[in-house]
């Protein structure tokens, strides 16, 4: 008995070419997705103690990260510098005045070598609600380990570091929303 | 016959529907998993993480574990059972004393060990009414060698003029002169900022040595006064 040759070579070559496009985009996503998740490593604080500090304020009095043990507390990097980094003090800003009544403390962090550059900015035009803190030694940015600005994390009622942003974005900033209730929730 | 010739056609398209959807899933899968642990870890760390820091922060907080092995059966239990409990409550109580003071005792080794008593050096700080100086930060250098920077918050402020004493320093020296160096930081009368250091020469002998820097109102002269006490 001898085999046919199977006829219809259209519908033979549009199934070859599904296989290859799936193939290729199954590929695509998964380089897509991995070069994303390579580009953020785990944060070494993630699910441990945050480190305590006292720094004094732009303006007003000193803060002790350990006094505030009991809140949802959100720790900002910052340097005047960087634009992301003033667009998301504001965006923290406004979701301070959501949740303060939850119990939520913030505090934005300056790197800045010149510190009068904070000095003015905390001075300026584009004021926050919540204290700007300075670190001229960069010691409580060296034990942060501070990699990228602006980088934002949430530190949960226990003082346990629960969330890091690295970056900035609206779609960062839904995520950080999300984060936030669930730690105010808690 | 034409069915003969398209069946294989059809099984070559699902198939590579198939291998498709696989492949997707998988390398979905692979890239999702660094962010699913990433997320996890902290929802699950608190667990993890409270164990090693509660004896040494909080000697008095029970153990996680103790009050969800206690309440459960408490609540679920049978009336018939209730006398269980209670002997069980006891146990975790006498668990939670012996906690207690097994972190009471590693505390004082600790301090044994890295601090003996024929090298410590401890300095205090103690304020008295405070209406001439609002502390804002002290210096303390030792033998020219700065030994801490320490700020204070109004909290701390707050507790120190209500009859607090901070342990500013605690530290080795060996038996011998030494200098201690103190700079006080801070809005001074008329809500001045003010800075103000005080010295004391002091020889260290064997056992510890307590020193208390204090900070006092002079009425007469309307000024803070900051002095330094050897306690022998």
């Amino acid at each position: 008995m001898r085999l046919q040759r199977p006829k219809g070579p259209v519908l033979r070559r549009v199934c070859l070419w599904w296989r290859c496009v799936s193939t290729a985009l199954a590929v695509l996503i998964a380089l897509v997705a991995g070069t994303a998740s390579l580009a953020q490593p785990t944060y070494f604080l993630l699910g441990h103690e945050a480190p305590d500090f006292a720094l004094r304020a732009v303006a007003g009095s000193n803060v002790r990260l350990s006094e505030h043990r009991g809140d949802v507390v959100v720790l900002s990097f910052w340097s005047s510098r960087c634009s992301p980094c003033r667009t998301q003090l504001a965006a923290l800003d406004k979701s301070l005045a959501t949740y303060r009544s939850a119990g939520l403390q913030m505090y934005g962090i300056n790197v800045d070598d010149d510190q009068t550059r904070a000095i003015e900015f905390a001075h300026g035009g584009q004021t926050v609600n919540f204290a700007l803190l300075l670190d001229p030694a960069k010691a409580v940015s060296r034990r942060y380990e501070v990699d990228n600005l602006p980088m934002t994390l949430l530190i949960d009622r226990n003082g346990i570091v629960r969330y890091v942003l690295r970056d900035y974005s609206a779609k960062s900033d839904d995520l950080y929303l999300q984060q936030l209730r669930t730690l105010l929730n808690e | 016959m034409s069915h003969v010739v398209s069946r294989p056609s059809f099984l070559a398209a699902r198939k590579g529907w198939a291998v498709g959807l696989v492949a997707a899933m998988i390398g979905l899968s692979l890239a999702a998993s660094p962010a699913i642990a990433q997320n996890a870890a902290p929802a699950a760390a608190p667990a993890n993480a409270a164990p090693p820091s509660a004896p040494a922060s909080t000697p008095a907080a029970p153990p996680a574990g103790a009050d969800a092995a206690a309440t459960p059966p408490a609540a679920d239990a049978p009336a018939d059972a209730a006398p269980d409990t209670r002997g069980l409550d006891q146990e975790v109580q006498g668990l939670k004393k012996d906690v207690v003071d097994l972190n009471r005792d590693l505390f004082v080794l600790e301090e044994e060990l890295l601090f003996p008593a024929n090298t410590q050096v401890a300095v205090f700080l103690s304020m008295d009414v405070g209406d001439f100086f609002a502390l804002d930060s002290v210096q303390l250098k030792i033998d020219q060698k700065e030994v801490i920077n320490y700020l204070y918050t109004p909290r701390e402020v707050e507790a120190l003029l209500r009859g607090g004493v901070h342990r500013l320093y605690l530290g080795n020296l060996k038996v011998g002169k030494h200098e201690l160096v103190a700079f006080f930081s801070g809005k001074g009368p008329n809500d001045r900022d003010y800075k103000r250091g005080a010295n004391l020469s002091f020889e260290k002998g064997i056992g510890a040595k307590y020193l208390e820097l204090k900070i006092n109102d002079r009425q007469r002269k309307q000024q803070p006064e900051f002095e330094i006490k050897d306690w022998e």
